[in-house]
């Protein structure tokens, strides 16, 4: 069983999302009923059931990085993207989530763009970051 | 640092010249306990589990650091991996277990390379047998959780178990199972190793309105003003958060130690100081915390699921200054009710920092509640 973590990651990894579709597939596979594949892939917040965009920016609002303005980051990226909290970009380039404590807190504010981590963000690291990806 | 001293494989080595029954005898002696916030004494953990009779047993490295304002496995991970899974395989041989989980928080994904060659390295120079497996998580709180951890290794949904009884029991797949936090199980080796090993020393998590935040070595004791001018702030500090859990005091000069800090209904938890300086909000600050809590309740029970998110209503609604005097007391009464109610340590220590908050910086709640009443007079 403790596969399927692991398995679900990978079919988000391939397929950028787990959709029923291949729920109802690892379910034969696994010899797992659909109902709990289900379970676990809504329970977490890195698990997605429906399409992402091709970049999911995690960004942490937790009270280190609030403490140090990552409100006023996180609307400049909600204005700059034009999408708000766990919406995704018509382009579906990205997809932008408010996340919790990511571990950052000694370089915060902070956000993860897949692995990779940003720390210390200004608006003007945000546009860097953002260019950089597209 | 202490932490990152290199043991080298020869507390290993040690361990086992020493046969499970003495190393386990030697952690008792050397005082280590818990990291993880409850500071249950290791050796203790080890021997419940040794003493099952199970042939399978488990061992788990707790690595899902989710407390916000807490950094200090990462820093482990980064920084001394060798020693971390030289730790891992001690534990291991020293309860017999069949096999181990590194449960590495998906937040942490890109530290699962340097853990992956540190295996590899310290497999290699011990050969040591036991099979070591990451496991990553996918972003929840509650599995930092003991209980909790096992179901998300199992592959449900990452929801706490009722206890007793306790993992050292019936664990990971109903086996007798010890749950060790990062940096517990990085000091085994070196608490094996030297002699001037010294049992108090933590790894206080700094951060917040500091200039210099980061991760500092200091004993249990340590006065909180200290460490709070270790960090340079800019402004005066008005209050320090231990973590999210562990609830909120107004900067004063106590000893960081878990006893001193409980008589101010804190816990030191796993030595996270979120300083705040004087140009915060608190009433602002609780509500993100609120927020934290209301997105990762689990769901499972109904105090905590409900509650944590009429907590943020009322809170929302004070902060937007459309509040009553009463709403403060409705506030406290939930809170109570939340902390008496719920089924495991996240519910429990959700409301901490509220019920502080509420104690001790009241009049910037009252002060919120009191500038609707004007708005609305002059409205008139």
């Amino acid at each position: 069983m403790s596969l399927l973590l692991k398995e679900l990651k990978q079919i988000q990894g391939k397929k950028g999302y787990i959709s029923e579709d291949s729920m109802k597939k690892l379910s034969k596979k696994m010899n797992i009923p659909v109902a709990k594949i289900y379970a676990a892939a809504t329970f977490y917040s890195q698990l997605h059931t429906k399409p992402q965009g091709k970049h999911i920016i995690e960004i942490c609002n937790s009270p280190s990085c609030y403490l140090n303005g990552s409100l006023n980051i996180i609307k400049y990226l909600e204005k700059k993207l034009k999408i708000k909290s766990g919406q995704t970009t018509e382009d579906k380039r990205f997809s932008l989530y408010i996340c919790s404590c990511i571990g950052c807190c000694d370089k915060a504010p902070a956000m993860k763009i897949g692995k990779e981590v940003y720390t210390s963000l200004t608006k003007e690291k945000i546009d860097e970051i953002i260019k950089g990806l597209k | 640092m202490q932490i990152l001293r290199k043991p080298l494989q020869r507390a290993y080595r040690k361990a086992i010249k020493l046969g499970s029954k003495a190393t386990i005898d030697l952690i008792k002696k050397k005082g280590l306990s818990g990291r993880g916030g409850a500071n249950f004494p290791t050796g203790s953990k080890w021997e419940m589990v040794s003493k099952e009779k199970d042939s399978e047993k488990y061992l788990i490295c707790n690595a899902d650091e989710g407390e916000p304002g807490t950094f200090k496995d990462k820093f482990i991970i980064e920084k001394n991996p060798e020693a971390l899974i030289e730790g891992i395989l001690i534990a291991a041989y020293a309860i017999k277990a069949k096999k181990a989980f590194i449960y590495l928080r998906g937040e942490y994904d890109y530290l699962e390379s340097k853990l992956k060659k540190a295996i590899t390295k310290i497999k290699n120079r011990t050969g040591s047998e036991t099979p070591i497996e990451i496991v990553i998580g996918a972003g929840a709180y509650i599995c930092g959780d003991e209980t909790a951890i096992l179901e998300s290794i199992e592959g449900k949904r990452g929801q706490a178990r009722t206890k007793p009884p306790f993992p050292t029991v019936r664990g990971l797949y109903s086996k007798p199972t010890v749950i060790n936090n990062v940096e517990t199980l990085a000091n085994v080796p070196l608490a094996m190793l030297y002699d001037d090993w010294n049992k108090n020393l933590r790894l206080y998590s700094l951060s917040g309105n500091v200039t210099r935040p980061g991760v500092y070595e200091l004993p249990l004791g340590t006065p909180l003003c200290d460490l709070i001018k270790l960090g340079r702030p800019k402004n005066p500090i008005k209050a320090v958060f231990f973590g999210c859990f562990g609830g909120c005091i107004p900067h004063c000069d106590i000893p960081l130690h878990p006893d001193a800090i409980c008589g101010k209904e804190c816990m030191l938890g796993s030595c996270t100081i979120i300083a705040v300086d004087e140009k915060q909000s608190i009433v602002d600050l609780v509500t993100n915390i609120a927020k934290f809590y209301e997105f990762e309740s689990c769901g499972k029970c109904t105090p905590c699921r409900e509650g944590t998110y009429r907590i943020l209503n009322i809170l929302e609604n004070i902060s937007m200054k459309n509040a009553d005097m009463k709403d403060l007391d409705t506030l406290k009464e939930l809170a109570e009710v939340i902390k008496e109610t719920s089924f495991c340590g996240l519910g429990q220590t959700s409301t901490n920092h509220l019920l502080n908050a509420l104690k001790y910086f009241r009049s910037e709640f009252e002060e919120r509640v009191k500038e609707k009443k004007t708005r609305k007079r002059t409205a008139r």
